[in-house]
């Protein structure tokens, strides 16, 4: 889906106070992120910060025997490599692009010089961090307590909210591999929205019919998540 | 809330004996320069935290940072208000209270005090004077904010995909080394509630280990007996977790 990219399409940059957009912007390079493509594994040395604007990456935790569950999911909200800013000079998850589209990044240099400013470049990744942290231990609970049709719910919303579109291009292999689950139980939830008429899926798009009463099959970690998220972050100025 | 029964007692050992394992204090104090320790330090009031004390509540507000020197603090992740899951614990390596590194002053976890003993304590906004003080002490911090969300992380992939007797090794050991001893009581609620399974999965692991003699437990009382053969049964999250810690905070 080309169309024009610009930095504001990202939540965090489009925080930014005009000072502070007038150093970082210039040095921001636009990305293309591909379906399945991987920005870093985990032990990489950490380059750079993405900030997606309307592509979704997925954070995944990777066991010794490859077995993977996703962490978290970052889109147009936030940013991928806070570790940069912790001191972690590596990183300890594996991202992967989940919905392709554009990022902007920045240097872990330029990054760190901006942040030692300690303005609202700083403070906004700080508190987008403790969105972050929410979400991690959300999605760990929900993953130990909550059943794979109320998990692929949670998970359709967190994406969808971060792509402002009703579509998703996805494989049933790849939503597995992010909830940690068998594709058999994956093509089952999906099968019982789709009779439920909540969603349509064919040859790997997912569109969401009728999203209130998605929201109402998902467990509650949809919302706490959400809500935080939004009691973290600036509301959206209006383009 | 919760408000079953729950019960985890360090067993503490004659002053003696006690005095002589006690551990040297606070690690994420004790990296840091003398004078910005000394500042810090100066500003903390020791406490004496009790068993199953809820030091901070899921949303509450935070009042004060916890710099634990020989009890230990669980981290604790609920939904539908009945179910739970122990997403990090912080004894003497750590602190609580790192959402106020983040600028946010409401915690997103319950802290329950699982391990009875002493910390420092310090008032939250006097907290964030030294933060902005002490370049060294907001360097060491974040460092250690970055390993706890590994161990975030990592908790969510184990809580889905190891066994039950896999997890509950790793939990004691990680128990073991933040109440410095090889006993602590503690009952199979507590643990069905910390690890997030069922009470009958809890004893069929916990009577397995018994049977392999690498633990002894009875009336609530755990010991471990062979802690190399624990490390053996244990995931490779409990290593895996001390390692990044070493290599993290070094």
């Amino acid at each position: 889906m080309p169309g024009i990219a610009f930095p504001q399409q990202n939540h965090i940059l489009d925080a930014l106070p005009p000072d502070e957009r007038g150093r970082v912007f210039p040095h921001l390079k636009l990305v293309t992120l591909p379906l399945g493509a991987v920005l870093y594994e985990a032990g990489d040395a950490l380059r750079h910060i993405y900030f997606p604007t309307d592509s979704i990456v997925s954070l995944l935790y990777v066991l010794e025997d490859g077995s993977s569950t996703e962490i978290c999911v970052v889109g147009n909200d936030g940013a991928i490599g806070v570790a940069l800013f912790m001191g972690g000079e590596t990183t300890t998850s594996r991202a992967i692009v989940q919905s392709a589209g554009s990022a902007y990044r920045l240097t872990g240099r330029r990054l760190k010089q901006e942040f030692e400013r300690q303005g609202e470049t700083m403070h906004i990744l700080l508190r987008y961090t403790q969105a972050l942290i929410t979400q991690m231990a959300q999605t760990a609970v929900c993953n130990r307590h909550h059943t794979v049709d109320q998990q692929l719910a949670r998970w359709l919303l967190l994406s969808l909210d971060r792509l402002s579109v009703n579509t998703l291009s996805m494989t049933q292999e790849l939503i597995a591999d992010m909830l940690g689950v068998r594709r058999e139980g994956v093509t089952d939830a999906a099968g019982k929205l789709q009779r439920l008429g909540v969603i349509t899926y064919s040859r790997g798009t997912i569109t969401v019919l009728d999203r209130k009463r998605l929201e109402s099959l998902s467990c509650e970690c949809y919302s706490v998540v959400k809500r935080e998220t939004d009691r973290l972050l600036p509301a959206r100025s209006v383009h | 809330m919760w408000a079953g029964p729950l019960r985890v007692r360090a067993i503490f050992m004659t002053p003696r004996i006690a005095a002589a394992r006690l551990p040297p204090g606070n690690l994420l104090l004790a990296g840091l320069p003398d004078v910005d320790r000394r500042r810090l330090i100066a500003r903390c009031e020791p406490v004496e935290l009790e068993l199953e004390e809820v030091l901070c509540e899921e949303g509450a507000r935070i009042r004060h940072v916890y710099f634990p020197t020989a009890s230990f603090i669980s981290l604790i992740s609920s939904v539908d208000k009945s179910s739970f899951l122990e997403v990090g614990l912080v004894g003497s390596e750590g602190m609580l209270g790192t959402s106020l590194l983040l600028g946010v002053e409401v915690a997103s976890l319950r802290a329950l005090v699982q391990g009875a003993g002493p910390a420092l304590r310090i008032d939250a906004a006097q907290f964030l004077r030294e933060l902005k003080r002490s370049p060294p002490l907001r360097k060491r911090l974040d460092s250690y904010l970055h390993v706890l969300m590994t161990q975030l992380a990592q908790m969510a992939a184990c809580a889905r995909y190891h066994l039950v007797e896999a997890r509950l090794a790793r939990w004691l050991l990680m128990t073991r080394d933040r109440a410095h001893s090889n006993e602590f009581l503690l009952t199979q609620e507590f643990l069905a509630y910390m690890l997030g399974v069922r009470r009958a999965g809890i004893t069929r692991a916990a009577s397995t280990l018994k049977k392999r003699r690498l633990i002894r437990y009875s009336r609530g009382k755990m010991q471990i007996l062979d802690e190399r053969a624990l490390e053996a049964v244990s995931c490779e999250c409990y290593l895996d977790a001390a390692q990044m810690y070493n290599r993290v905070m070094a």
